[in-house]
């Protein structure tokens, strides 16, 4: 009796509920919120249900050296991590984004490059604000990219420079891309006036296959060629664009934009989700992240409209750029393009914006791979 | 022929590349000694001359087959190995070759020995490339080495001296060398400059971008433009274009019962338009492919949407 009585004890021991702490519940929960968020209200379900099962996945209690946590070397779930610790997934993933882009609107209005740039400085003021909170120029500069509204690029660059918070900042960077919609609306109705947001642009025009093949080639030669440490993300976005556009690789291009994106986003944000276990990601650091997230993607998206409302002073009427596609400079893509289409449409219900601001947004992912190299370049 | 013409140089440049891909290039002669009274000693316990190979790239080179010599007039002097599953240097370490003139003692022993005023050689696995080489000054004292320290930032340039107290098979440089972040917590703590600079970049790379495609743009339209917009408006119906009018006239016929086959003339219209193109090109016979997916895999058969409120 007395030994089913001491096996039944060492079998409490292994149990989740005996090794079970507070904050673990809590990541838990948070996992569970995410998961409720992503079927509910459909905000990003693609990287949220992974993610929040992740989550529970990774905060799960258990006996160490079992070998089966993300952290132990060797385990299944360590073997799947290595691809966001080593940064073999966001390239993977880039290819998939070429792949289903069309850059047609960009190409057609290629003013609207520099709407892309402009958002950029969301990076760069979470960069300056992290410094002088005293994180470390690495670690200020893997935060500072959330602020490209871009989760691959930021998994990238925080395990090239700050390791040991990518927990947090991959799952900022998701979360904050599932609420495009919630940050950056009240900021663009702020910024803007009702003449301004029923202003009509142009029409683009059609764009022929030699441009749209001409554009992976150039774009990636002269992106590489200014900031080379951008050469994963910039290479297999572009690589992915011309196996789209080439007509001839048709079946390449259809695996990159559907299972590969699919298996890579899955083991991505399974992965991401789980390396949030609660001892390495409950902590004040990461409180920290998630507001220096929030006011990145804050000043991108000021930063995108106030460049347009500015560069509006120089323009000729009939030439004139809606400020509500400002925000699409961030490569949240498509969400913060289609944010620029509700709003428009909001006030002018005949104002299809969606077209202009795919410009805008397309080049916010060609902009964050290179703010990115070029952190990486000065700061790995 | 012409594909021949085409090809021949394009097999050539692939087999010159095919040799930079091995990294050769990125191998230095790093660090060498002449004369080794109280230094290293290598597996048999004897005392002789050294030479060390550093890596400088950030990825494994494999030197087997290559050559090290001191005698510019024979860079073929001694063979290194290529069955020697250990002749290769892992990213930024090096390696130590003893010039005890005994090779027959393994391939880290050369068949020549070194003395002061001696250039040593590092030659490619074609015999005549030099890849690089050092020349022990002929007034070193013992036990002194002639060595290239790596210098700057990136720690890639090397800059060639000498030392009193060399280190055979380690790193030459500071080992102690700040990383690029602490240097610009010291030099740029607010983060001012690199933040001026990372704008202006991006700003610059997406405008010469926003530039270069306006040309193309323009060059597109002289190109094509002018003509065809003539030849479109001739012939507007054949084109297929997809105006206003064109859309609205699809969307007016697909609210009339045509039946199916007309479905499947509009639906294969539409499919031609927007280049998806899954159907056979055969005169007068319409056949359109089933999806790529199998039963099994459709996701349709596994999911289903649930009905909305």
């Amino acid at each position: 009796m007395s030994t089913v009585i001491e096996s039944l004890k060492q079998f409490w021991y292994f149990t989740g509920f005996a090794n079970a702490s507070w904050q673990n519940l809590v990541m838990i929960l948070i996992g569970i919120l995410f998961i409720y968020i992503a079927i509910k209200k459909e905000w990003e379900p693609l990287l949220l249900v992974p993610i929040g099962f992740g989550m529970i996945v990774g905060n799960i209690p258990m006996f160490p050296g079992l070998n089966i946590g993300i952290y132990e070397d060797g385990s299944v779930l360590n073997i799947l991590y290595q691809g966001v610790k080593q940064g073999w997934y966001p390239p993977l993933i880039f290819l998939g984004i070429g792949a289903m882009t069309d850059f047609s609107a960009l190409i057609s209005q290629p003013r609207l490059l520099l709407i892309g740039a402009a958002a950029q400085t969301g990076i760069f003021g979470a960069y300056l604000i992290a410094l002088a909170l005293g994180f470390d120029p690495n670690q200020a500069g893997a935060i500072g990219i959330i602020g490209g509204a871009d989760g691959p690029t930021a998994i990238f660059l925080s395990s090239k420079l700050a390791p040991e918070l990518m927990g947090a900042i991959a799952v900022s960077a998701y979360s904050y891309m599932a609420l495009v919609p919630v940050i950056q609306r009240p900021i663009m109705l702020a910024l803007t006036t009702k003449k301004e947001r029923l202003i009509r642009m142009p029409a683009p025009r059609q764009v022929s296959q030699k441009e749209k093949i001409i554009f992976p080639v150039v774009g990636f030669l002269l992106t590489a060629f200014i900031v080379p440490s951008g050469l994963p993300l910039l290479g297999m976005l572009f690589f992915g664009n011309l196996l789209k556009e080439s007509g001839v690789t048709r079946r390449l291009a259809e695996t990159a934009r559907g299972p590969l994106i699919d298996v890579v986003t899955t083991l991505i944000g399974l992965t991401v989700g789980a390396s949030t276990q609660a001892d390495k990601f409950l902590s004040l650091t990461s409180v920290k992240i998630f507001a220096l997230g929030l006011t990145s993607f804050i000043i991108a998206t000021t930063c995108g409209v106030l460049f347009v409302k500015l560069w509006n002073l120089f323009l000729k009427d009939g030439r004139k750029i809606n400020p509500l596609i400002g925000n699409a400079g961030v490569s949240a893509v498509p969400d913060s393009a289609r944010v620029s289409e509700t709003v428009g449409r909001e006030f002018d219900p005949g104002n299809h914006l969606l077209m202009h601001a795919m410009g805008p947004n397309v080049a916010g992912v060609i902009g964050s791979a290179v703010a990115a190299g070029i952190l990486l370049g000065f700061l790995s | 022929m012409k594909r021949t013409i085409i090809f021949i140089p394009v097999l050539l440049l692939s087999a010159c590349l095919s040799l930079q891909g091995q990294n050769l290039s990125d191998l230095r002669v790093s660090e060498v000694v002449a004369t080794n009274e109280n230094g290293l000693q290598d597996e048999f316990g004897e005392r002789n001359g050294w030479i060390e190979i550093f890596n400088t790239s950030s990825g494994t080179v494999r030197f087997g087959g290559c050559y090290l010599t001191d005698d510019p007039s024979d860079l073929k002097k001694y063979h290194i190995p290529t069955t020697d599953r250990n002749t290769s240097v892992g990213p930024r370490q090096s390696v130590v070759f003893h010039a005890s003139g005994k090779s027959f003692q393994g391939s880290f022993h050369t068949n020549f020995k070194i003395a002061n005023g001696s250039t040593v050689y590092l030659v490619s696995n074609d015999g005549k490339t030099v890849i690089d080489s050092l020349t022990v000054p002929s007034d070193l004292p013992a036990d002194w080495s002639a060595v290239k320290i790596p210098v700057g930032v990136k720690q890639i340039d090397m800059e060639t001296g000498t030392s009193q107290s060399p280190t055979p098979g380690s790193y030459n440089g500071d080992v102690d060398a700040k990383t690029n972040s602490e240097i610009m917590k010291e030099k740029d703590p607010h983060g001012l400059v690199l933040t001026l600079i990372a704008v202006f970049v991006v700003f610059l790379s997406l405008f010469i971008l926003s530039i270069i495609f306006r040309l193309v743009g323009k060059l597109s339209m002289k190109a094509v433009g002018k003509p065809k917009e003539k030849k479109v408006r001739k012939s507007k119906a054949k084109a297929g274009e997809m105006t206003p009018e064109v859309a609205a006239a699809i969307s007016m016929a697909l609210r009339e019962e045509f039946g199916g086959e007309v479905y499947a003339a509009i639906a294969m219209a539409l499919d031609e338009y927007l280049g998806t193109s899954t159907h056979d090109l055969e005169s007068y016979i319409i056949t359109i492919r089933p999806s790529a997916a199998s039963q099994w895999a459709d996701k349709s058969q596994n999911f289903r949407r649930l009905p909305r409120r």
